[in-house]
């Protein structure tokens, strides 16, 4: 029900879904039920850029399609644009599209088809206008008299994201959006996300590339087990893991037995790149500065590099932590 | 309205991505009158007790009926293909109800189902000499939009319901065995063994001839047929209310 205009396009209270024990066959055995949101609460403010963060399993998919209508929720409420998606499903569709993890389409039809179809059924006027924007944003153009089920995955996943751009919902969801996109169209997609935020359009987003979560999204939400783990700005999650350095130590020939010593160190996580040491420790500052002093000693150094953590060690650590709590 | 006709589009534009739909789509039930039902006319000559009606006439009611089930079977298919296009659950999320996304592919349904009619019933009574009751028309238009909507309801419900593609083909294949044979779109009820003809009163199938055959050619009992009438217009609301709801329930 709407209860005034709220300032959050998204308000999620308690939800929790519960995937009901299945038989597999006749003679199968029962698997159990699966709990994959466990009372989840959070607001999106309008206009914002909102990513969800979590390992596979996490419940991302799971929340999103209870958001777009397309699962019921075993308890909990959630709203869109003040509509609840179980009492105002056609009233929340109509404030949203979606690009699905799965790739989409009419494949008998072409690429122009499929946009206009889709334009149609979102009651757009100017829709040849329109798709001939779109065609030409995602590079589409040379293809708009194709069947999509001629093209490839890459350019099956640009029609499904370039229908989505078409209309002007207030929310805009996308289940991992630059599956099977180059660097290229991912970043001009990226940009015009920015944009449609700037307008006004709230945009909700998961991913497991944490590159484009640091560089998109406003807010983070991330998941594991269906529950929250942590929540806020990019400034905010990096503060949980103040502790947390990023380290890369080039030498002029990789020192022998180094992998060892790194290993003996129980960083969060580590990786050798040529004549590169890449590791990720958890320490205080001093305790850090001493372990790539006494790696530096190891062999010729010929550039050494220190940071704070980035999204991706925040998440592990995060992901490792709560996985370790749940045991 | 709108999200309604985007539908009709959206099916239309599929449909005519290939003629051979097309094709058979219109004229399969004529071709079937003219190969089956001039087959058994030739070589059981008019098998029927009514006076004055020929296999062929009687058989028109059956293959109108079989049209509306063939077409709701073959339609049902489309739930499979846009599941594993992905783009079933993408509009899903397309602002219409459940109901006008079921409404819409029904109409794209009964516009084949009336033009197939058409085609059956004007080339039938020219190649065949069958003798339609004109007075009745209106009504026979009725029973086939309500056949083609019920039917197409009641495969959506198991085409929704059934996640495997085999699993499908094995449930379509006993409907057509049971649902057809054991009902009167082949052969008048009334000669059969009683448990045959009590089976074949229940069928919905039954129901649906019946009255296609009245309509057509004038050929029923009034009191049954009233009876028959009110049944198929339940089962047929029913089968909506509950495609529906497995909608819902997706």
């Amino acid at each position: 029900m709407i209860a005034g205009r709220s300032p959050f396009a998204l308000e999620v209270d308690n939800i929790v879904k519960v995937y009901p024990a299945r038989r597999n066959g006749l003679f199968g055995a029962c698997s159990e039920p699966v709990r994959a949101i466990d009372g989840l609460s959070f607001n999106v403010p309008r206009g914002s850029i909102f990513g969800m963060l979590g390992p596979n399993g996490a419940g991302k998919t799971t929340l999103l399609k209870i958001l777009a209508t397309l699962l019921q929720p075993s308890s909990g409420h959630a709203r869109i644009e003040s509509f609840d998606v179980v009492e105002r499903p056609l009233e929340v569709r109509r404030r949203m599209s979606m690009v699905l993890q799965e790739t989409a389409g009419e494949m008998f039809l072409s690429v122009r088809d499929n946009l206009l179809t889709y334009a149609r059924f979102h009651g757009l006027a100017e829709a040849e206008r329109g798709a001939a924007e779109n065609m030409q944003l995602f590079d589409l153009t040379t293809e708009a008299d194709r069947k999509v089920q001629d093209l490839s995955g890459g350019f099956r996943r640009r029609v499904q994201v370039a229908k989505v751009f078409l209309v002007k919902t207030p929310v805009l969801f996308l289940d991992e959006f630059s599956t099977g996109m180059d660097p290229i169209l991912k970043r001009a997609v990226m940009d015009a996300l920015r944009k449609e935020s700037a307008r006004g359009r709230t945009i909700v987003l998961t991913t497991q590339v944490l590159s484009e979560a640091e560089e998109l999204c406003d807010d983070i939400l991330i998941l594991n087990k269906g529950r929250q783990i942590a929540r806020g700005d990019l400034h905010a999650l990096k503060l949980l893991s103040q502790d947390v350095y990023e380290v890369a130590i080039t030498f002029e020939s990789l020192p022998a037995g180094i992998e060892h010593e790194m290993a003996a160190l129980h960083p969060v996580r580590s990786r050798i790149n040529g004549n590169t040491l890449e590791f990720c420790v958890k320490a205080r500052e001093a305790e850090a500065l001493e372990i790539v002093a006494a790696l530096a000693k190891k062999g010729r150094v010929l550039r050494v590099e220190i940071g704070g953590a980035s999204l991706e060690d925040i998440f592990v650590e995060l992901t490792q932590k709560a996985g370790a709590e749940a045991r | 309205m709108s999200s309604i006709s985007a539908m009709l589009y959206r099916e239309t534009k599929i449909r005519a991505t290939n003629i051979t739909f097309v094709f058979w789509d219109l004229f399969y039930p004529l071709c079937y009158l003219l190969v089956f039902g001039v087959g058994v006319t030739a070589s059981l000559g008019t098998p029927l007790s009514a006076p004055g009606v020929t296999y062929n006439s009687f058989f028109l009611a059956g293959v109108l009926g079989m049209a509306s089930f063939g077409i709701a079977s073959n339609s049902s298919w489309s739930f499979f293909m846009d599941r594993d296009n992905g783009i079933f659950y993408e509009m899903l999320t397309y602002p219409m109800s459940r109901s006008e996304y079921l409404l819409g592919k029904v109409l794209f349904n009964v516009f084949i189902a009336i033009i197939q009619m058409v085609i059956t019933l004007g080339l039938g009574t020219w190649l065949l000499g069958i003798r339609l009751r004109a007075d009745l028309l209106p009504l026979l238009v009725v029973t086939v939009i309500l056949g083609t909507a019920g039917w197409f309801f009641f495969y959506t419900i198991f085409a929704l319901k059934i996640r495997r593609n085999d699993i499908f083909n094995s449930v379509t294949s006993v409907f057509y065995f049971v649902f057809l044979f054991a009902s009167s779109m082949f052969y008048p009820l009334e000669p059969l063994p009683r448990w045959f003809r009590v089976i074949g009163l229940a069928n919905p199938i039954t129901w649906q001839v019946d009255l296609l055959r009245y309509t057509s050619i004038g050929l029923g009992n009034p009191h049954q047929l009233g009876m028959e009438a009110v049944a198929f217009g339940i089962f047929v609301l029913a089968c909506f209310g509950y495609a529906v709801r497995s909608l819902k329930q997706i």
